[in-house]
């Protein structure tokens, strides 16, 4: 017999059959430019990157910063370009309305979250640079001002700051800010492409890191509930693990015991969840509750994050974007917040030349089971001097839900907006029109922005549910909800942050299928009040404000 | 040449006035090995002057004037660097002659010095040499045999040039359809040149060939394993496993991934049983402990579960040093050090 051990070098790469489906299942198109997203974002070297800091890109968010009811846009930028904000007119156009708003801050933009930190109705954003993040305060829905000073938010040195989210983790009432980092990076000092073998991919020289970068840790502010903020990083136990180089944050009551936890998607190391000890502190636990790695032990390149029931068996699940030869990464919740890897029994393990990014769980054809969508885009644009199968610009991958547990790659069949290769890094998802079918806005490093609109009506009823908080954060972030119609029940949270460095519509969407009732709403708030609203009607926007 | 410098600055300490050693030793830091053989051979009966007198005429290419003093100052391990230095040169020196006769002296000077760079960059060389020459031994006089495109082949491979290296698998099973191994490594390149979906099925038909030729290949059952598990086809996976396992007993991947299927039924047991000889077989296999650790975990046995999780985070942590002797080489300038010279 041959020796087999030494015959075992080379990792079997995974992929799955594509199922065999007709017909077109969605019909995204990309109607950015007649949305009025005409502006290219920079960010760092098109044909060639010098420094990391150029890979990363940035995020994308929806908010509803006037409380018209229709989703509004931010982009974030990188270095040469100001960030921008979109006003969303409610006829299906955005109109730039960054000059005279307030948002100002320049730099090597990273993350964007939003929620309404000082409870006084308008939403707040919140945007992640390397350098010094940016608190802008809403003014009455009319402008924003910058009060970073003001809120004790200014870093005493340059941090490669990234994903966030605003979250209540001590259920106060007034929303925290959780923020990861990414690694120290200087220009000048870290090294240029082939200094080392860290800058190396398949034989070429390209920018260096994350591997041979020092690590940076996690930052978390709690709110002193009078509009500024204290460190608590280290008291918290948040800056804790310090071998990690941290991107996307998702938060969520993985373990459901009333308090949000924490998921960081992490480069090239282990993947933290951050379990929150209702004292004020958390415990890093990613590795035991099977998050940390990949099912055969390994640290990927985690980018970004979302999490949501895919299998509707009432447990928030975690999915994670990775890099290229690499299978993106399912984690179903077993209960209690630990979590097996589902990917390839799952059906996702068959896209491995993708570097994905932005992520979510999002059902977009109302048929009451969360669908999966992705964005892609290599962080090394010299890849295209390879001539292999992977390239610098890719396409997107939308996976739907089969409701058994599975998905079904629909990428080739949803429309060309899905098959457009960019660059993407963030993604967001919200209903700009508020007709029950979501959108996807997605920041493409160097272009403009792709808006992937479904032309596809799907015959199945929805809920757009807007969560007021009274007693609880005003954004009801991290509202749990249960929704009940039609023989099912799902749930949701609302979230702050999430994807990759990107901001979700606060609102709540479920696809309802054939139910023309909905049964119940049951919400707990974040203040611990439980609240269940009854038969309400399908097919609209509800608003739903916490009883006192 | 640290060490050059050092003995130069001794000599020239204990001699105010010229002195053919430490003027030897000057030129000879500084690559004039004409004078520094000059200068060494005026410089009588001192061990480093003969040593350096002998290395110098090592670097003008008069071995056999070289090889007798190098041999001497090699087996001498009171000055360690001078005998490094002669073990170097008498190295070059025998490789001069044969690859063959450098062998012996490079397998001392690994033994004695496993951590220079020096040693190992001339062992590499002396061994990439004697790789040369058997290729192209093997190119000259069986041209057209299978294995001259094997050797291709497997050399694509480590290129990560997989499409050049499926050409020349595919030409040596046309010209040696029965030969052993052809067919897996195809299988093995086809998986790593393309992320197509069909290429599954592709290499799946390969691994499955190369079973037809050695139905008893535990290596080819367990990849005809792995590309069934890719499929979502888990329970057509396990009897290839099992008869990987049946072929060889001891094959600890074949035992983790039945543990993964056992794991997904629920049978945790089981798992953990397989799983606990897969430790034992490779105590360091991440993915083995991270199995286990996950299948205590599912059992109920948290104990074992924070155990093997730190076992697993042992064997994980990055090798001491890692980022901070890279952190520190950031800050140097590129090195103006002349490489040692034998």
């Amino acid at each position: 017999m041959k020796p087999f051990a030494a015959r075992l070098v080379f990792p079997v790469v995974l992929h799955t059959i594509a199922a065999q489906a007709g017909g077109a299942a969605a019909d995204f198109r990309n109607i950015a430019a007649q949305a009025g997203l005409t502006r290219s974002f920079p960010n760092g070297g098109i044909s060639a990157k010098q420094y990391i800091i150029e890979t990363t890109g940035s995020g994308i968010a929806f908010l509803d910063y006037d409380n018209d009811g229709f989703p509004d846009l931010f982009v974030v930028s990188g270095d040469g370009a100001p960030s921008r904000l979109y006003h969303n007119n409610g006829k299906g156009k955005f109109d730039d309305v960054t000059a005279g708003s307030g948002i100002t801050a320049k730099g090597w933009g990273q993350g964007v979250c939003v929620g309404d930190y000082d409870n006084d109705g308008f939403t707040d954003i919140l945007v992640t640079y390397w350098g010094q993040n940016v608190l802008y305060r809403n003014v009455s829905g009319k402008r924003f001002e910058d009060v970073t000073a003001r809120a004790q938010l200014t870093q005493p040195g340059t941090r490669y700051n990234t994903g966030c989210a605003m979250l209540d983790y001590n259920r106060d009432g007034h929303l925290d800010l959780f923020i990861a980092n990414y690694l120290q990076f200087e220009f000048g000092v870290t090294p240029k492409p082939g200094a080392n073998p860290y800058c190396y991919y398949r034989g070429i020289p390209v920018s260096c890191g994350p591997r041979g970068l020092p690590f940076a840790s996690n930052l978390l502010y709690r709110s002193n509930g009078d509009g500024t903020f204290t460190d608590v990083s280290d008291s918290s136990g948040i800056s804790a693990p310090k071998r990690s180089y941290c991107l996307g944050a998702v938060t969520g009551d993985f373990n459901r015991d009333g308090w949000p936890d924490i998921f960081v998607a992490c480069d090239q190391t282990p993947s933290l969840l951050f379990i929150n000890q209702k004292d004020g502190t958390f415990s890093e636990e990613a590795l035991l509750r099977g998050v940390a790695l990949d099912q055969d032990g390994k640290a990927v390149s985690g980018m970004g994050a979302a999490a949501g029931d895919y299998d509707g068996d009432g447990w928030l699940d975690l999915f994670r974007t990775n890099f290229s030869d690499e299978r993106e990464t399912l984690y179903r919740n077993r209960g209690g917040g630990e979590f097996d890897e589902a990917t390839t029994a799952a059906g996702l393990a068959r896209n491995t030349r993708y570097v994905g990014w932005g992520c979510g769980f999002f059902d977009f054809d109302n048929d009451g089971w969360s669908d999966l969508f992705l964005v892609n885009g290599h962080v090394f644009p010299e890849v295209d001097r390879l001539k292999i199968d992977i390239h610098n610009a890719q396409r997107g991958i939308l996976y739907r839900n089969l409701g058994n547990g599975t998905f079904e790659d629909i990428s080739e069949k949803a429309g060309p907006g899905v098959l457009e290769p960019h660059v993407s890094r963030g993604a967001a998802f919200g209903d700009f029109d508020n007709d029950g079918a979501i959108e996807i806005a997605i920041n493409n490093q160097n272009e403009t922005p792709a808006f992937l609109k479904n032309f596809r009506r799907s015959p199945g009823n929805w809920i757009l549910l807007k969560l007021q908080g009274t007693r609880s954060n005003r954004s009801a972030i991290g509202a749990q909800v249960r929704v009940t119609a039609g023989g099912r029940t799902q749930i949701d949270e609302v979230r702050s942050g999430g994807s990759y460095l990107s901001q979700n519509d606060l609102r709540l969407h479920f696809g309802l299928a054939a139910a023309a009732i909905i049964d119940s709403v049951e919400i707990l708030w974040p203040s611990g009040t439980k609240q269940i609203e009854r038969g309400l009607a399908v097919n609209r926007v509800i608003t739903i404000r916490e009883k006192l | 040449m640290r060490v050059i410098k050092l003995l130069i600055l001794a000599a020239a300490f204990l001699s105010a006035q010229s002195d053919p050693l430490v003027d030897g030793l000057r030129q000879f830091d500084k690559g004039d090995y004409h004078a520094a053989e000059s200068s060494l051979s005026k410089a009588g009966n001192d061990p480093r002057a003969r040593g350096f007198l002998a290395l110098a005429r090592a670097a003008l290419g008069r071995c056999p004037d070289a090889v007798g003093e190098l041999q001497l100052q090699f087996d001498k391990a009171d000055d360690k660097e001078l005998s490094r230095l002669a073990g170097l040169g008498l190295a070059r020196c025998r490789a001069a002659i044969s690859t063959d006769a450098a062998l012996p002296v490079l397998a001392q000077l690994r033994s004695r010095f496993p951590d220079d760079a020096d040693v190992l960059y001339e062992s590499a060389r002396v061994y990439m040499r004697a790789w040369n020459e058997v290729v192209y031994a093997m190119f000259q006089k069986t041209p057209s045999s299978f294995r001259v495109n094997q050797m291709s082949a497997e050399v694509f491979e480590t290129q990560s040039n997989y499409r050049q290296a499926i050409a020349e698998y595919q030409n040596a099973i046309a010209k040696s359809p029965r030969a052993l191994n052809l067919h897996f490594r195809l299988g093995r390149a086809l998986l790593m040149d393309s992320h197509e979906p069909r290429t599954l099925d592709q290499a799946l038909k390969e691994f499955r060939s190369e079973l037809e030729l050695n139905p008893s290949d535990a290596a080819a059952e367990y990849q005809v394993g792995q590309v069934l598990v890719a499929q979502q086809k888990q329970q057509e996976a396990r009897p290839h496993y099992e008869m990987a396992l049946a072929f060889t007993p001891d094959f600890a991947e074949a035992l983790i991934a039945l543990a993964r299927i056992d794991l997904s039924l629920r049978d945790y047991p089981g798992a953990i049983a397989r799983l606990e000889r897969a430790v034992q077989l490779r105590p360091a296999s991440e993915s083995a402990h991270y199995s286990l650790m996950l299948a205590y975990r599912n059992a109920g046995r948290l104990t074992d579960a924070k155990r093997e999780q730190a076992e697993l985070e042992k064997i994980t942590k990055p090798p001491e040093g890692e980022f901070t002797n890279f952190l520190k080489k950031l800050g140097n300038k590129p090195s103006t050090e002349k490489p040692p010279q034998p």
